[in-house]
């Protein structure tokens, strides 16, 4: 792959420029490349090129000094972050420096991020569901938030054209609640999924047990290679094989010779003219200097992550918009939304000890939603649903059997019970008083005022959960497994990972910051299409939805742009 | 069952890397002397033959070579050295003393100094006093998770130590780094051991 240009010192004028270089900025630069755009992507942290900025995609345990292990400092450096289970030695690098980048918590919230080139693109779950009109309908139906200004046929098209270029493996269902995509083979489940599968579908009418549809490619795909099922994907894939803005997005954007992506680039704010009536450009500190430069674009699209978008937004200060650019709603930073997480059950399952798989499937299985989808399904104590995820596979802890010695030792070389679990992701509503605000009594080392998150689940929520674990049990004993143990781990919002909400579309510019089309109501040449957009937070993974948006209002700000209307 | 039928039944005789005993155990194979031949970095030498002695009573040289063998002893030691905090450290230690206090007051000695059986008494009783840990999902345990206990959770400590070695990884484990494709539901006699990643 060709190096990046990284030279934004002799040009400060771009058509576009795009704050973030995740998910949706990625998608955002190589749209607007494409489309013949000069565009600047403007990355907090440092240039991760694909494969060769991947130190650790080939280690061992026995590579790593401590197997994995932190130490002391790495801890403090990730005192945050490690309370999600993730961050370990072969991806902190890839996970934001807590220290230097502090948030205040008014009550508890996880706040991850990944502060690079490609963000949280090398990090993310690659789970790839399309949302329905179940979702884009609901705020409208039961009065919870606002309407979104789109529905699923504004979309659909959007759907097909960016799962075409990532790539998503899964099978078609046919399901009104869980559209189907444009898929890749699905990966396989192994023989104890398919068992469990057998057995729910059989008594649970209605429910469904499919593979995850997944940005993973089953098949060389658009001069990517396939996954080899290593399952080693948060350390960066040497084989492109999953969606990322590093392997997929950002070359495709260099490889028109319009994209520059400036590194080590801390956005102040966007720079709202107030007697043009638009947006200039964006003020940024170089993180490793800091000098302020100001670069001006005719675009902006601010793609940061849901919290960061609507942070940046806030600091976006103008005599037009005081309280924050396009913030004449008073709904900027407010209704943020996150999955509920790691509440479902767990068992064992008899009969297939002679069985084995080969190849560390990156994938689980999926449970679609099935509450709340028609007038059958519907439930009197609460509003929405969740879907579940999953897998089985051959676990037991060894250290839990009671014995010891040459015996013990011999026989925990081979594998272990299998284990089948549950998880359910519940949809959060979009609550005016989940917030984040300003604070500028803490600042950073650039002297930016930080976050303070306040945000909680709610009885909404808590009743979800309690469903879904009742609903859990319920299956995995049915399906026969034995020492079925239910869970709720109570996490609080964050730890879903799937922050949304912050600058949410809208019909009304009275009660959203968005329209219909990603554009700022009264600063239209400025665009948000990552979770910040989200009007709702439907119970299925987000991220596909983001790469939607951002293509179509991508599409749309260049033909507005060609009509000069913006 | 004895041992060897249990292992052909399971078809664990099935490859030779995992029936030979590797050259690195046999050279390995006078370990039960009284003075350390390492240098911890944590433990005081006590500590550390105590160490030694619980994993070497846990997981013995067999024909497959045993937790001492992969110097898992060592490495928990480079481990609680490098990457526990303060509060870590002086827990283990006054762990591990309060384990030895146990053994003198019931054995009469501390645990590396007891004859094998009354090792071997000392770690059934610790079996069936500790508690369990719950399964894990997504990299966190779930349920209500009781203390397990030193016992536990060094015998945890050390089979991670084992298991996650160069030697088991690539020469006793099933070790496939780049496995490919996906084999969903693969008779278990075809691989053999457990998967080592």
């Amino acid at each position: 792959m060709a190096n990046f240009n990284i030279d934004a010192k002799k040009d400060l004028t771009y058509d576009a420029i795009v704050v973030g270089s995740g998910i949706s900025g990625g998608w955002a630069a190589k749209e607007l490349c494409e489309k013949g755009l000069k565009t600047l992507v403007l990355e907090r942290g440092p240039i991760v090129e694909h494969v060769v900025d991947y130190p650790t995609m080939n280690w061992d345990p026995w590579d790593m000094e401590y197997r994995g292990g932190l130490t002391p400092e790495e801890k403090k450096k990730h005192y945050k972050n490690i309370r999600s289970g993730w961050v370990g030695k072969d991806t902190e690098h890839f996970w934001a420096d807590d220290e230097a980048n502090p948030y205040t918590e008014e009550k508890p919230f996880l706040w991850l991020r990944g502060h690079q080139m490609g963000g949280k693109s090398l990090l993310w779950g690659k789970q790839t569901y399309r949302w329905s009109d179940l979702d884009f309908e609901a705020n409208a139906k039961d009065g919870h938030g606002v309407d979104w200004p789109i529905r699923y046929k504004d979309i659909e098209p959007w759907y097909t054209y960016v799962e075409k270029f990532a790539g998503i493996s899964g099978e078609a269902l046919g399901l009104p609640q869980l559209p189907d995509s444009h898929f890749l083979p699905p990966m396989e489940l192994n023989c104890v999924e398919k068992h469990v599968k057998e057995r729910i579908e059989k008594n649970f009418e209605g429910r469904n047990m499919i593979i995850g549809r997944v940005a993973h490619l089953t098949q060389p795909h658009n001069g990517r290679g396939q996954c080899q099922n290593r399952n080693r994907c948060s350390r960066g894939c040497p084989y492109g094989a999953y969606f990322s803005s590093n392997a997929v997005t950002l070359p495709a954007a260099n490889a028109t010779g319009n994209l520059t992506i400036r590194p080590y680039s801390i956005v102040q704010e966007v720079i709202y003219d107030d007697a043009k009536g638009k947006a200039t450009g964006v003020r940024i500190i170089d993180a490793e200097t800091n000098e302020v430069i100001d670069y001006s674009s005719k675009i902006i699209f601010v793609n940061a992550s849901a919290l960061s978008t609507a942070h940046i937004l806030m600091k976006s200060t103008s005599k037009r918009f005081e309280n924050g650019l396009g913030n004449d709603s008073g709904e900027l930073g407010h209704n943020l939304m996150d999955h509920t997480y790691r509440v479902g059950a767990i068992g064992k399952v008899d009969g297939f000890e002679d069985k084995y798989y080969k190849g560390r499937r990156p994938n689980g299985i999926y449970i679609p939603r099935y509450v709340n989808i028609d007038e059958k399904s519907k439930s009197d104590k609460f509003v929405r649903g969740f879907g579940f995820q999953g897998s089985g596979y051959r676990g037991g802890n060894p250290a839990n059997i009671e014995s010891f010695g040459a015996d013990f030792k011999d026989s925990i070389l081979k594998p272990g019970d299998w284990e089948f679990f549950i998880t359910g992701f519940a949809e959060c509503l979009p609550y005016h008083d989940n917030k984040i605000s300003l604070n500028k009594d803490v600042l950073d080392k650039w002297g930016q005022p930080t976050l303070t998150i306040d945000a909680e689940f709610k009885e909404n929520e808590k009743a979800l959960n309690k469903q879904i674990q009742e609903d859990a049990v319920e299956m995995l004993e049915t399906a026969g497994l034995k020492d079925v143990m239910g869970f709720d781990k109570e996490h609080p919002p964050g730890y879903g990972v799937h922050e949304m909400g912050t600058a949410r579309m809208g019909r009304d510019p009275k009660t959203s910051v968005l329209n219909g089309f990603n554009q700022v109501h009264a600063a239209k040449n400025v665009f948000v299409t990552d979770g910040a957009c989200m009007t709702s937070s439907s119970c299925v993974n987000p991220s596909l939805t983001y790469m939607a948006l951002t293509a179509r209002a991508a599409d749309h700000a260049v033909s507005e742009l060609k009509k000069f209307n913006i | 069952m004895d041992r060897r039928k249990a292992l052909k039944k399971a078809g664990l005789l099935a490859g030779a890397t995992i029936a030979m005993p590797s050259l690195f155990s046999l050279l390995q194979s006078c370990k039960n002397e009284t003075r350390l031949d390492w240098q911890p970095e944590f433990f005081t030498e006590d500590e550390a033959k105590t160490i030694s002695a619980l994993i070497d009573t846990i997981l013995p040289t067999t024909d497959t070579p045993g937790g001492l063998d992969v110097k898992a002893d060592m490495f928990i030691d480079k481990v609680v050295a490098q990457t526990y905090d303060a509060e870590g450290q002086q827990n283990m230690r006054n762990a591990i003393a309060e384990f030895n206090a146990s053994c003198k007051e019931k054995y009469g000695a501390v645990f590396p100094e007891l004859s094998d059986a009354d090792k071997t008494a000392v770690l059934k009783e610790a079996e069936a006093s500790s508690p369990k840990f719950n399964p894990g999902v997504w990299g966190t345990t779930v349920g209500d998770q009781q203390p397990v206990g030193f016992y536990r959770s060094m015998k945890s400590m050390a089979i991670w130590a084992y298991f996650t070695s160069e030697e088991m990884g690539e020469n006793v484990l099933s070790y496939d780094p780049i496995p490919g494709t996906y084999e969903p539901c693969k008779p278990l006699s075809e691989v053999g051991n457990r998967w080592s990643l």
